[in-house]
């Protein structure tokens, strides 16, 4: 499988001289979905916007496909690798929803049709079909999210990068744009790269996780970051509730080696541990439950010791 | 609550106005408007009055609409009739201590009131028929400079997130006790508020302009849109630029 972007030692101070990034190298495969998590602040955002050539890192290289974001025309990169900002206003800035999904394909040099149709195309992929005409400030936050991700759709990217994509969305919009996100990278290929701390959804949107904290702290499945109690310590970060829930249920007798995730592998897990188990699950408190269970609460509450 | 500025509400509407071609439209107000606001004379300065309402009655948006954005232009128009009326030399009607009315002041007074009345009932019926994105497009469709129309596009979309910015600002100011009031401190607050206002703004658009380079911004947005100019459109557009013309040649032979 091709590189779908490669980032080597590349680092990046702002203007008066705060360093942002620190020699940060990974790979994103064709295909693959990879979730960059980190605390407020790690330079999540500043990174991401190396990745198609909108900032150039003061050392280093980013490469997309094989070609260099900082050499190479803009034009090349943008049509290659799609960025939807967090803040939907920010990235809905044309007057109506058409004329801002339509942007896009426009600076692209295509012809009027062939614009048309992708409009029609992002408009159906995100079930927005009626908004056409609708103007940005009409819409709820959940809608201007979803317009927002159908905008850089319509450029259809290889490579789709979205920042904080769940961030203060109410749980219906949240689960509705997973499962687009999800469906964009099964039925049509596209690399995803999410960077944010809303840890539920990584188990849903990523197969790998970077940990970012100025420097890249830590690369692995999502399974293997959570399990690192130290590295959560040290960066602040919370695991997803199914993850934790097992480990309770682990104080209990419950006899696991990989914990669950998401939903859909506690699902897949309890059905396995039925079968095998004869038809029940067996839980149990025994003498050590209780101070298994007070260590495993103190070590989620590192966040409130610390400060 | 701030009201948004929403000159477009009445667009949805259906007038021989709301269907007229939006350039055809535009060019045809500009036209009546700058004939309005030249006319010399009272008589006829009332006859481009009259033909504004009826105008704006052919476009079937609600007076009291029309009417609350006029109270402010006749709080800026008045003062100047005002003015006039107490300034200007001439034949003396009426004296109040020191001040005198003059006849030549009423007149003059009364001529720049009408016409500016006339211009702005006129702008409803031309801009208040169609969505503004149409106008802009429009605009754009009639080889306004580019820039210019950016500027428009810009601000009608940004105007209601602000709004809304400083909506939440105010709401916050208020949740912790602080009233609106004549003092120094009051004023000194607002101040601040409206500072919060331009940083977030300004950052706000250091952040939109990241994303329009992200989608390809160059500097000349461009957009689609299917104007179709029929007979009725030129027939209508004609007889608007037609009736502006002949207000002024009738003032000029003096036949009223």
């Amino acid at each position: 499988m091709r590189d779908a972007i490669t980032v080597r030692n590349l680092s990046y101070t702002y203007p008066d001289g705060t360093k942002a990034l620190e020699e940060i190298s990974l790979e994103v495969h064709e295909g693959e979905r990879v979730a960059i998590i980190g605390p407020n602040g790690a330079g999540k955002t500043t990174f991401l916007l190396h990745l198609n050539g909108i900032l150039h890192g003061t050392d280093g290289q980013v490469e997309v496909f094989g070609k260099s974001a900082d050499k190479e025309k803009r034009e090349d990169i943008i049509k290659d690798v799609g960025i939807v900002f967090q803040d939907p206003d920010d990235q809905l800035f044309m007057p109506t929803i058409f004329d801002d999904l339509a942007f896009g394909p426009i600076n692209l040099g295509l012809p009027e049709e062939e614009v048309r149709e992708r409009v029609e195309k992002a408009l159906l992929t995100l079930g927005l079909s009626d908004y056409e005409n609708r103007c940005p400030h009409h819409l709820s936050y959940g809608e201007k999210k979803k317009a927002a991700l159908a905008a850089v759709m319509s450029m259809e990217p290889k490579i789709l990068v979205l920042d904080e994509p769940t961030a203060n969305l109410d749980p219906r919009s949240r689960a509705e744009l997973i499962e687009i996100i999800k469906g964009l990278n099964e039925r049509e290929g596209i690399t995803i790269v999410t960077a944010t701390h809303d840890v539920n959804a990584v188990p849903e949107l990523a197969d790998r996780v970077y940990v970012l904290n100025k420097r890249i702290t830590a690369e692995g499945t999502a399974q293997k970051i959570f399990s690192d109690v130290e590295l959560l310590k040290e960066t602040d970060l919370e695991v997803p509730e199914v993850f934790k829930l097992f480990e309770v249920l682990q104080c209990f007798g419950y006899n696991c080696e990989e914990l669950p995730l998401s939903i859909d592998d506690a699902i897949e897990h309890l059905t396995r541990t039925v079968e095998n188990e004869g038809g029940h699950i067996h839980l149990h408190i025994h003498k050590h439950t209780h101070d298994e269970v007070k260590k495993l609460k103190s070590k989620y509450e590192h966040h409130k010791t610390n400060k | 609550m701030i009201e948004y500025p929403e000159i477009d509400r009445y667009a949805s509407l259906d007038s021989p106005m709301h269907r007229f071609d939006p350039r055809a439209k535009i060019i045809a107000f500009i036209f009546l408007i700058f004939s309005v606001v030249l006319i010399p004379d009272l008589k006829i300065a009332f006859i481009g009055l009259f033909f504004a309402i009826f105008l704006l009655i052919l476009s079937r948006i609600p007076i009291f609409f029309v009417l609350s954005y006029m109270k402010w232009v006749a709080m800026f128009v008045l003062s100047f009739f005002i003015i006039l009326a107490f300034t200007f030399p001439g034949e003396e009607l009426a004296k109040f201590y020191f001040l005198s009315v003059t006849a030549e002041g009423l007149y003059t007074g009364s001529l720049i009131t009408i016409r500016a009345f006339s211009a702005i009932i006129l702008i409803f019926p031309m801009i208040g028929t169609m969505r503004f994105d149409t106008t802009i497009k429009a605009l754009d469709r009639l080889k306004v400079p580019n820039s210019l129309v950016q500027i428009l596009m810009f601000t009608y979309r940004y105007i209601f997130v602000f709004v809304d910015e400083f909506q939440r600002i105010w709401t916050a100011m208020e949740s912790r006790g602080f009233k609106l009031r004549t003092t120094l401190y009051a004023l000194r607050t607002i101040g601040n508020a409206m500072g919060m206002l331009f940083v977030r703004s300004y950052e706000r658009a250091e952040r939109v302009y990241q994303a329009m380079r992200s989608r390809g911004y160059t500097g000349n947005p461009k957009t689609l849109v299917e104007f179709e100019i029929r007979m009725k459109d030129y027939l209508l557009a004609v007889s608007i630029i037609g009736f502006a013309i002949s207000l002024h040649v009738v003032s000029f032979v003096g036949v009223v």
